[in-house]
């Protein structure tokens, strides 16, 4: 009998996570652009399914449901643009990773709230280094532009790190309140898969 | 709630290209956006080009899912084109307008490159127009098979992937059901800052979480109850099977880039 249950606790947690990025593709997709950003820079609430997949299992599970999200995304989209996916995937990582890491240590909504801003910081900073040197020459190169020194300074102050600080700071808002509910459903599902 | 990703976008059809296999098919298109790089004669771009146009008009495709595929990317290849024209001062003075001075390199270089982008849109939206998902899931999980030598999850991936891309749909009218029963209870979505959207999600995520966390413990009791045991001796409901029009479409293939290779300058 163990050994049954195990294994379906296994086949349960593939499951769990599948529709988790489901859900996170139907979050993704009820995005809505910053009135004064470029529109190719919108928020959206995708990283909060796998932020509670993080929270009941492992940052890796995080790590997967953001993974399926973006290949979902990519092949219902029309499979174009490769590097926005990438890109979408990255930053999806570097939030989440540190708020699940910091909750697994301390437990309690003050490591969700510390973990927060230091995902929010990790997230903004860690975009902003990834567009100057990997994500915008690659789009430069794609394209054939020139990304002088000047556009890429500019699109990331401008863009790139305001977009991230405010994206982490408007997911965080819901996400605070949503785990303060959901808390001991959370901690029970916890025990459940343990077990 | 938009329900044509359920598909994607696949337009139905029997055409050669949709018969392909769905491996030929990303192997070939995979190799396809690598070797387009490579081009750099007018001749190396027209192989290249008649290549993608031919498998364009066989797919029987109706040209305006290939052009809706393109809306997203017209604006760019359009402001790629005029950067060029503007920036790039090679060649010889074409045409001069008060301040303006358009050169013969960047016009042709201007081409080139949205040519280039235009041929790479093509041939990727030609895959997901004559491939559902769920045939390129089973054509990625049967490639990525060596890989469980190396203990990779291959099966549960590809099965993570089948059970996500069934449940969008379902999960989509779940969240419309659920918002707009919020909404009647005066949660408002649309309106006011930032900061009070995204507090009205909390009570669309919470319901949302809790109905998808029952739906896998009953799929999982299904499934085990129908005898699911991994990836392991399991047969196939779609058996992936290269015909003589994919050995075909090989050899075609193998001719484009020898004469693309031939053709080119270096």
């Amino acid at each position: 009998m163990q050994s049954t249950n195990r294994h379906s606790s296994k086949l349960l947690k593939l499951i769990i996570l599948s529709l988790m990025g489901t859900i996170s593709l139907v979050l993704f997709f009820l995005n809505f652009p910053l009135p004064f950003l470029p529109p190719y820079l919108k928020i959206d609430f995708s990283d909060v399914p796998a932020m509670m997949a993080a929270l009941i299992f492992s940052p890796m599970a995080g790590v997967i449901v953001i993974g399926i999200k973006n290949v979902l995304y990519w092949l219902v989209s029309g499979a174009g643009d490769p590097i926005g996916v990438l890109a979408n995937f990255v930053a999806g990582l570097m939030f989440v990773v540190p708020v699940s890491i910091l909750y697994h240590k301390f437990k309690g909504v003050k490591s969700i709230i510390t973990g927060l801003i230091t995902g929010t910081v990790i997230m903004a900073l860690g975009m902003s280094v990834l567009n100057y040197f990997f994500i915008l020459p690659a789009y430069g190169w794609f394209m054939g532009w020139e990304m002088t020194e000047q556009v890429k300074w500019t699109s990331v102050l401008v863009g790139i790190l305001p977009f991230n600080f405010i994206k982490g700071i408007v997911v965080s808002l819901l996400f605070v309140p949503l785990f303060m509910k959901m808390r001991s459903w959370i901690e029970q599902k916890q025990a459940k898969v343990a077990a | 709630m938009n329900n044509s990703l359920i598909i994607g976008q696949y337009v139905p059809g029997n055409s050669i290209v949709h018969r392909l296999d769905p491996r030929t098919k990303i192997t070939i298109i995979f190799f396809f956006v690598f070797i387009v790089f490579f081009a750099n004669t007018l001749i190396s771009y027209g192989i290249l080009t008649i290549f993608a146009l031919t498998s364009m008009i066989t797919s029987r495709v109706p040209i305006r899912f290939i052009l809706k595929g393109l809306t997203p990317v017209w604006f760019l290849i359009v402001f790629t084109f005029i950067l060029h024209l503007f920036v790039t001062k090679e060649g010889t003075l074409i045409f001069h307008l008060s301040i303006f001075k358009f050169y013969s390199g960047g016009v042709i270089q201007g081409l080139a490159i949205s040519v280039r982008f235009f041929l790479l849109i093509l041939v990727t939206s030609l895959l997901t127009l004559t491939t559902t998902p769920i045939e390129i899931t089973d054509a990625i999980e049967d490639m990525l098979h060596p890989l469980n030598k190396i203990k990779f999850p291959v099966h549960e991936l590809a099965l993570m992937m089948s059970i996500s891309l069934r449940f969008i749909p379902t999960l989509m009218q779940e969240t419309d059901k659920i918002s707009k029963a919020q909404a009647s209870r005066g949660v408002d979505f649309r309106t006011g800052p930032i900061k009070d959207r995204a507090k009205a999600v909390v009570p669309l995520l919470v319901p949302l979480f809790v109905s998808a966390f029952k739906r896998a413990e009953e799929l999982a009791m299904a499934m085990e109850a129908r005898g699911y045991h991994g990836g392991e001796g399991r047969t196939k409901l779609r058996e992936l099977k290269i015909g003589k029009h994919d050995i075909l479409i090989y050899i075609l293939f193998a001719f484009v880039i020898a004469i693309l290779f031939y053709t080119r300058s270096y």
